[in-house]
C-alpha cells in the first residue's frame, strides 16, 4: 500500500541516526517538507554545547504543555546543565527534565515518524541514536455539547465530540468502575485512526469481545475516516435496509448498552459511537424510556412502533385502498376522497411517487443547504407539497396529508438508520400496493418480516425477544415494566452475569402503623388557645 | 450466486407478471348508493341507479363549485332480469357500476305485491360487490324510481337520509324498523318467517322532488317520509301494519328503546304522557295442552313527559295509579297488535323462534302449519310492569299551583 512507501534510505537503515542534522533531514524528506511541522534547535548541557531538536506537528499537539513542561524545563534544567554528551542529555530529559506524563524512548525512525504524526512531540540530540517521545497529543477541538441527533427532554446534556480520548473519558464518568476496558489499537493504513473497543469486564460474553477483535483485525483499509467505515466492514448482513450496528452519540446511552453487556466502538474523529450486538427493538428506544416512569414509556413505545409501520405502509394503504379495496372506506370518506381525486390527473399510485419522491427531494435539500437559506427550503416545501400543489390540481388533498403523516412519522423514529431504511423500503410497499393491493402489502410485511428474523448481529438474532421467543426480555421490549421488575440483565446478549439488582423492590408506602396519622404536638402553624 | 439471482427474478416475475388485473381507479367508478326495482311497463323490471356525483357532494369544500348542480344522477335501464339490466346499463355510463357502496334497495310495492322478492334477492344475494347488509324498504304510493330520484335537504345523498331516518325514528319512536336484505333473505328460507319491511312515501310534488329547486327552499316541495310496515308473506307484501300495531310488532321484538304512551285520567282523554325510556321484553312459551302458548313480560320505565291535569306527582299513590293506567294501556295496545297479526295469519312477532328454542320437538311437527294453523290459535298471556322513575324537571304541573292560590 502506498503508505508504506517511505524513501529507500530509511528502509535500508529503520533507525534513529547518531547525527542530529541527518535525522532532521531524514525527517523533513519524509514529512515532504511539510510546513506544520516545527522544527525548534535549542542548545543545552555543559556550556551550550550540545545540539538538541524538539520537532512535533503544529496544530495538533499541545502547545501549551510543548511551551511550559517541555522547552521551559529543557532551558531551566540545572541538571542539564551539567551533562557533557548527546547520550547523557537524552537520558536527562527522559528521566528528569520533562513535566509530562507521557515519555518513552524508541530506537526506529518509522515509530518515532508515526508518533511524530500522532500528535506527540520528539526530542533528539546530537550523537546519540534515539529519541525521546513525549506525549502531547492536543489541539483543537469542539467542546461538548448537546447531541444533534439524539436529544431527549431528560437527561445527561453532553454529547460526544471527535476526540476519542474525551468520548472515552465521557463513558467513564459515567462507569467508575475497574471492570470498564478499553483496548485502543490504531487502523487504516494510511490515517493511522485511533480505534478503541470497551466494555464491561465479567458482563459481556468474551466469545463477543474475540469475535469483534477477530472481525476489526481482519480489516485492511488505507482510511478510516468514521465509524460508518467500520460498520460496514464487521456488519453481518450486506443486503439488508435495516442496520444490524447501532450508533449513538449519547455517553448515556453507551453506559447503559454496556451494563447490558454490549461492546462500543468508538472511533478518533467522530462522534459516532457504534453499539454491537444490536436488536431490531432497540431501535425504536430512547434513553429517557428509562429516566420517565414506565406507563409514560410504555405509551411512548407503542407509539414508536405505530409511527414506524405509518412511516412504513401509510402510503402503500392509501395506495391499496383507493386503487383495490375502495369497499373497505367507509361511503362518507370515499365520496369525499373520490370528489378529490375527480380533477387529478394521475393514478393514485403515480400521485403517491410523485409526492413522495418530491418530499425526499425536499429533505435532502434541507440537509444540504447553508442555514442562512433553510428557511427558503421549507417556504418552498410548503408550496411543493401543499396548497399549491393542490390548487394545481396535480395531487389530492388526501395524499397531500398521507404524505405529510408518513414524512412527520419518519422523523419521530428515533434511530435515523431504522428511520432511513423505513423509507426506502416505503417505495417497495408503494409498488406492491400498486400491483396487488393489501395482498401486495401482506405478502410485502411477510417478506420483510421473514428477512428481519433472518438476520443476526453478532450472534445475536435481530428480532429476540420476539423471535426467538423470550418471555424474560418481554418486560424491556415494546413495553417497559417499572425498573424494579428488571432484575435480570437481557438474555443472548453479554455473559451469564446476570443479575442486575435486588429482587422485588417495589416501592410502597410505609405499613399504617408507621404512619403519621394525627398532628404532631409540636405543630407550629395553629395558635394555640 | 447465479442460481440464487435467478430465483429471485423467476419469483419477482412471478409477482410482477400479474400486473395490475383487479386495479380500479376512484374516477373509474360509480358509487351506486341505492338500487330501485319497479315493474316495468313491457318488460319485467324497470332498474334504477342512485349515483354519487361525489364532486357535488362536497362541492362547498372544493370552492363552490357544483352547489347548484344535484349530488345525485339517476339512471334507469328496463330487461327482464337484474344481471341484464345491470350490463344494459353500461351503454348509458362512462363508468364501471359499483355496488360496494349501496346501502339501499327500494322496491316497488307493486312489484311485491304482485311478484314478491324471491327473484329480486337472488339476483342480489350473488352479486359480489352488492353488500346484502344494505337496507330495503318499499316505496309505497310512488314508483321506487321516483322516490331514488328525489333529493332531499340536510342529508345530501338521499340513501343516507332513508338509513338515518329509519335509525332515528327506530330509536325515537319505535313505528319503523330497519330490515336489511340479508334479514329478508334469511326469513324467505322459511315458511314459518314473515319478514316486516318499512316503507317510505314521498309527500308533496313528486314532480319537484328529482329539481335541485327542492332543496333550496326551507320547506322542501317533496318530502321523503318513513311509513308504514309491510309484512312480506311467502315473499309477497300481504298487508301494511301502521302507527300502533306497528310500535307493537317492535315491541314484541323487543326493538323499542324509546317512545311514549298516553293515558286517560280522572275521565280526560290524553290526559298524561308516559315517557318511556327503557324497556325490556321477554318472551316465553311453555306447553299448554300439548300446544305451545305464549308469555310476554314487559318491563318498562319512564318518566312523566307532560300532564294537562291538576294532578299531584309528588303523591307516591298518583304515580302508582299512572304506573298501572300505563301498563294496562300497553297491555291493551299489544293485546290488538297480536290480535290483528294472528288474524292475518303472519307471525311477524317472531313467536314461533321462541317455540322453537323452548320445544324444538314440538315446533318441528308444527313448522310446516305455523302461521296459518297453529299460530293464530296461540294463547298469549301479557304481563306489563311499568315505573315512573322521575316527572321530569318538576313535580307538580303550573295548573296545580295555580288553583290552590301559589304561583
Amino acid at each position: 500500500m502506498s503508505g508504506d512507501k517511505y524513501p529507500e534510505t530509511v528502509k535500508l537503515s529503520g533507525f534513529v541516526r547518531p547525527l542530529l542534522a541527518e535525522n532532521l533531514s531524514l525527517i523533513k524528506e519524509m514529512t515532504g517538507n511539510s510546513s506544520d511541522i516545527v522544527i525548534r534547535k535549542l542548545k543545552t548541557g555543559a556550556g551550550e554545547k550540545i545540539e538538541i531538536a524538539v520537532v512535533y506537528v503544529g496544530g495538533i499537539t499541545d502547545d501549551k504543555a510543548i511551551h511550559d513542561f517541555l522547552l521551559e524545563s529543557i532551558m531551566n534544567s540545572e541538571e542539564l546543565a551539567k551533562k557533557e554528551y548527546g547520550r547523557e542529555v537524552l537520558e536527562t530529559i527522559a528521566s528528569d527534565a520533562v513535566a509530562l506524563g507521557g515519555v518513552e524512548k524508541e530506537k526506529r525512525l518509522d515509530k518515532v515518524l508515526e508518533s511524530l504524526m500522532a500528535g506527540n512531540t520528539i526530542i533528539l540530540a546530537e550523537g546519540t541514536a534515539k529519541a525521546v517521545i513525549t506525549t502531547t497529543k492536543g489541539g483543537e477541538k469542539r467542546s461538548i455539547k448537546e447531541p444533534e441527533n439524539q436529544q431527549a427532554f431528560r437527561g445527561s446534556r453532553e454529547g460526544f465530540i471527535e476526540s476519542l480520548d474525551t468520548n472515552i473519558s465521557l463513558v467513564r464518568r459515567i462507569i467508575k468502575n475497574p471492570n470498564l476496558w478499553v483496548e485502543k489499537t490504531t487502523m487504516g493504513s494510511v490515517t493511522k485512526t485511533d480505534v478503541a473497543i470497551m466494555y464491561i469486564n465479567g458482563v459481556c460474553d468474551p466469545k463477543t469481545v474475540k469475535e469483534v477483535k477477530k472481525r476489526m483485525e481482519s480489516i485492511e483499509i488505507d482510511s478510516i475516516l468514521e465509524s460508518g467505515y467500520i460498520e460496514q466492514f464487521i456488519e453481518d448482513a450486506v443486503f439488508t435496509t435495516f442496520p444490524t450496528v447501532y450508533q449513538t452519540e449519547r455517553p448515556d446511552m453507551v453506559a447503559g448498552n454496556l451494563l447490558e453487556g454490549r461492546i462500543a466502538i468508538f472511533v478518533d474523529g467522530t462522534p459516532f459511537v457504534l453499539l454491537v450486538p444490536a436488536v431490531f427493538i432497540q431501535f425504536f428506544q430512547s434513553v429517557e424510556d428509562y429516566y420517565s416512569r414506565f406507563d409514560i414509556a410504555t405509551f411512548i413505545r407503542f407509539l414508536r412502533v405505530l409511527i414506524f409501520f405509518i412511516s412504513l405502509i401509510a402510503p402503500a394503504v392509501y395506495v391499496g385502498a383507493t386503487t383495490f379495496h375502495q369497499e373497505m372506506i367507509p361511503t362518507d370518506l370515499l365520496i369525499v376522497i373520490a370528489a378529490q381525486r375527480e380533477i387529478v390527473p394521475f393514478p393514485a399510485v403515480v400521485e403517491a411517487l410523485i409526492m413522495e419522491i418530491s418530499f425526499e427531494i425536499l429533505r435532502e435539500a434541507g440537509i444540504r443547504l447553508p442555514r442562512a437559506i433553510g428557511s427558503a427550503v421549507s417556504i418552498v416545501g410548503a408550496i411543493v407539497i401543499g396548497q399549491a400543489a393542490v390548487q394545481a390540481g396535480i395531487v389530492s388533498p388526501a395524499m397531500v396529508i398521507i404524505v405529510a403523516i408518513t414524512a412527520i412519522s419518519s422523523f419521530a423514529t428515533p434511530s435515523f438508520p431504522m428511520a432511513i431504511s423505513a423509507r426506502l423500503v416505503r417505495f417497495f410497499f408503494i409498488l406492491a400496493a400498486a400491483t396487488t393491493g393489501f395482498y401486495g402489502i401482506i405478502l410485502g410485511l411477510i417478506i420483510m418480516f421473514v428477512h428481519l428474523c433472518s438476520l443476526r448481529s453478532f450472534g445475536v438474532p435481530y428480532m429476540t425477544p420476539f423471535a426467538p421467543f423470550i418471555l424474560k426480555n418481554w418486560g424491556d421490549a415494546i413495553v417497559r415494566l417499572p425498573l424494579w421488575t428488571h432484575e435480570k440483565r437481557p438474555e443472548l446478549i453479554g455473559n451469564d452475569n446476570k443479575v442486575r439488582q435486588g429482587e422485588y423492590q417495589k416501592p410502597e408506602p410505609p405499613e399504617s402503623g408507621d404512619m403519621k396519622t394525627k398532628q404532631e404536638d409540636g405543630d407550629q402553624n395553629e395558635t394555640k388557645r | 450466486m447465479r442460481r440464487s439471482v435467478k430465483i429471485v427474478l423467476l419469483l419477482a416475475a412471478t409477482v410482477l407478471l400479474q400486473g395490475c388485473w383487479d386495479k380500479r381507479e376512484l374516477t373509474d367508478l360509480l358509487l351506486i348508493t341505492a338500487v330501485g326495482i319497479d315493474k316495468g311497463k313491457d318488460t319485467e323490471y324497470e332498474l334504477s341507479f342512485q349515483i354519487v356525483n361525489p364532486i357535488n357532494v362536497t362541492g362547498a369544500l372544493q370552492g363552490g363549485q357544483g352547489e347548484d348542480r344535484p349530488p345525485i344522477s339517476s339512471y334507469s335501464v328496463t330487461g327482464n332480469n337484474l344481471t341484464e339490466m345491470s350490463r344494459h346499463a353500461s351503454a348509458k355510463m362512462s363508468r364501471e357500476i359499483y355496488y360496494s357502496n349501496t346501502n339501499l334497495l327500494v322496491v316497488d310495492e307493486k312489484l311485491a305485491k304482485e311478484e314478491g322478492l324471491i327473484k329480486i334477492l337472488d339476483a342480489l344475494d350473488r352479486e359480489a360487490d352488492f353488500r346484502t347488509t344494505a337496507t330495503i324498504i318499499i316505496s309505497r304510493g310512488q314508483k321506487a324510481k321516483t322516490f331514488i330520484r328525489t333529493l332531499t335537504a340536510i342529508d345530501k345523498i338521499p340513501s343516507n337520509k332513508v338509513n338515518k331516518t329509519l335509525q332515528n325514528t327506530e330509536k325515537h319512536l319505535g313505528e319503523n324498523m330497519k330490515t336489511s336484505v340479508q334479514d329478508v333473505i334469511k326469513c324467505l328460507t322459511s315458511k314459518a318467517k314473515h319478514p316486516i319491511i318499512s316503507s317510505f312515501k314521498v309527500t308533496g310534488n313528486k314532480e319537484k322532488g328529482e329539481k335541485m329547486e327542492n332543496v333550496q327552499s326551507t320547506s322542501p316541495e317533496a318530502i321523503v317520509e318513513a311509513d308504514g310496515l309491510a309484512v312480506i308473506k311467502e315473499g309477497k307484501l300481504v298487508n301494511w301494519l301502521e302507527g300502533k300495531t306497528a310500535r307493537g310488532v317492535l315491541w314484541l321484538r323487543n326493538k323499542i328503546s324509546r317512545t311514549y304512551l298516553t293515558i286517560p285520567m280522572n275521565h280526560e282523554r290524553d290526559a298524561v304522557t308516559f315517557d318511556v325510556i327503557r324497556q325490556k321484553t321477554k318472551i316465553g312459551s311453555h306447553l299448554k295442552n300439548g300446544k305451545p302458548a305464549i308469555s310476554v313480560d314487559v318491563d318498562m320505565e319512564g318518566d312523566i313527559g307532560e300532564t294537562t291535569l291538576p294532578i299531584h306527582l309528588d303523591d307516591p299513590k298518583v304515580l302508582s295509579d299512572i304506573e298501572r293506567k300505563v301498563a294496562k294501556e300497553l297491555k291493551n295496545e299489544l293485546q290488538n297488535t297480536i290480535d290483528i297479526v294472528k288474524r292475518n295469519k303472519t307471525d311477524v312477532l317472531q313467536f314461533g323462534d321462541v317455540v322453537y328454542r323452548t320445544h324444538p320437538e314440538v315446533w318441528k311437527k308444527m313448522e310446516g302449519e305455523w302461521s296459518n294453523r297453529y299460530f293464530p290459535d296461540t294463547d298469549v298471556d301479557i304481563t306489563v310492569n311499568a315505573y315512573v322513575r322521575r316527572t321530569g324537571l318538576r313535580n307538580n304541573p303550573n295548573i296545580l299551583n295555580h288553583r290552590e292560590g301559589r304561583s
